[in-house]
């Protein structure tokens, strides 16, 4: 049996390190998102306008998660189409948007009560949480994927209700790569981030 | 002694994997960067859309149709109608649509979900008066449960899906789900070929219809609304969307 001793007790820190791991990263999650709903709800914030709690919502989430991932992943193949200046363009024209986005889509709406799940192991590298949204009296489902990078766990996907945004990202880019360039994506990147309302250029 | 010096020698052969293997193993503790940004994607990749030209035009035509017809209409209805006007107006069409959801079970075989659907339209039809509220939501057993339709059932049968297509007024489809739309229609009681309001004044016929899409307008214009907000390109954006959320409900 001693002969075996050596072994339970790397099982022991293996298994311990990635429980603690998973109750580490539910609380790190936890913290962003009610940091980033304080953001648009909180007292703090109520007199802010849209600019200013996009700000807000994107120190929360940049304090504890690299966006970059998010977007370089929805990017995908099509980074090396893209020149070094081009790439840093596109990564923080990609995050204003998706930032935006989020704090238009949920101005005007009820504070939300988000629930996070157990973390569900996919891979030694990879997990997923699980969290329930109830928004308006309705429930939506949304997992949040993490991968194990070398700046440590970071959010790769976000999976609301069945659809991915890397996957939806990435299909929108692969697709302007096919007939467009870098430089006509940030052109567009940038229309859409000075654009107020979605119904200035809509006409048949 | 020989035993001993087995036992010794393991334990250094254990502790040496140990002291080895983890400096080695430490380079691949992490996912490379390579590997996370290069990984080929599944949920909404390799849509065929060969009517791309043609799709992305009625897309041009539904999101006019959308923003500056719809939405405005969505917009009153909901200024007008309180929120359990609302609700209960939803709950009704919805129960409606019933034969759609059981005929959807039961071409993919599931008899619990045909049980439940039907527990579930008899409890609503009528200690919900005629579908306006959902008591049926709190009886054990006959909670909501996922919609099926008649598309998905040709999914779960392996059909194809075909070309993706945008259609005029209606939106996102593809040949399956348009064969699904057809069939659907067949078994919905509002809708033709086999409605229920045939024998009605034509001016009830539209009344009821009207009526019917403007309780769904509100969602419809909503989930257009967030995702044209977010998107690079909106027809890609909606059409990746589509094809996820079709393809996630047949594999349920």
């Amino acid at each position: 049996m001693r002969i075996f001793k050596p072994f339970i007790a790397a099982l022991f820190v293996l298994t311990f390190s990635t429980a603690q791991a998973s109750t580490t990263e539910v609380s790190r999650l936890q913290g962003v998102i009610e940091a980033a709903v304080e953001a648009l709800y909180g007292e703090c914030c109520a007199q802010l306008d849209l600019n200013e709690k996009q700000k807000k919502v994107r120190q929360a989430i940049e304090s504890e998660y690299e966006l970059n991932v998010v977007i370089r992943r929805a990017i995908g193949r099509n980074w090396r189409l893209l020149e070094p200046a081009q790439q840093e363009r596109v990564l923080e024209l990609v995050k204003q948007l998706v930032v935006k986005a989020y704090v238009s889509g949920m101005n005007g709406k009820a504070r939300p009560d988000i629930q996070l799940g157990e973390v569900i192991p996919v891979s030694d590298k990879r997990i997923e949480i699980p969290s329930k949204v109830q928004l308006d009296d309705k429930t939506y489902n949304v997992l949040y994927r993490l991968g194990k990078m070398k700046s440590g766990w970071e959010i790769y996907d976000i999976v609301a209700e069945d659809i991915s945004v890397v996957s939806n990202y990435r299909d929108q880019i692969d697709d302007h790569f096919r007939k467009g360039t870098a430089a006509e994506l940030i052109t567009k990147l940038e229309n859409l981030l000075t654009k107020e309302d979605l119904n200035e250029d809509v006409k048949l | 002694m020989k035993t001993l010096n087995y036992r010794h020698n393991f334990g250094a052969f254990i502790l040496g994997i140990l002291f080895v293997a983890v400096p080695l193993s430490a380079e691949k503790d992490y996912i490379s960067e390579d590997v996370l940004y290069g990984e080929e994607l599944s949920g909404g990749s390799g849509i065929s859309d060969p009517l791309e030209s043609l799709n992305r035009y009625t897309f041009k035509f539904n999101d006019f149709l959308l923003l500056k017809v719809i939405k405005p209409l969505a917009d009153g209805y909901q200024a007008v109608a309180p929120d359990p006007v609302e609700e209960g107006a939803t709950n009704f069409f919805n129960n409606l649509k019933f034969p759609v959801r059981l005929v959807g079970n039961l071409l993919q075989g599931r008899l619990d979900g045909a049980r439940v659907e039907t527990g579930r339209f008899v409890i609503n039809s009528t200690m919900g008066v005629l579908g306006v509220f959902t008591p049926a939501d709190g009886i054990e057993g006959y909670e909501p449960i996922p919609k099926e339709d008649i598309g998905q059932a040709l999914g779960s049968w392996g059909i194809g899906e075909g070309p993706y297509l945008v259609l005029p007024l209606l939106g996102s489809s593809n040949l399956r789900e348009l064969g699904g739309l057809l069939g659907d229609r067949v078994v919905n009681p509002l809708d033709q070929p086999f409605s229920v309001m045939d024998s009605w004044n034509w001016e009830w016929q539209v009344g009821v219809n009207v009526t019917e899409f403007t309780v769904s307008s509100p969602s419809i214009v909503d989930r257009y609304v967030r995702l044209k907000g977010s998107a690079i390109d909106p027809y890609s954006s909606v059409k990746n969307t589509y094809i996820q959320f079709r393809r996630a409900a047949v594999a349920e």
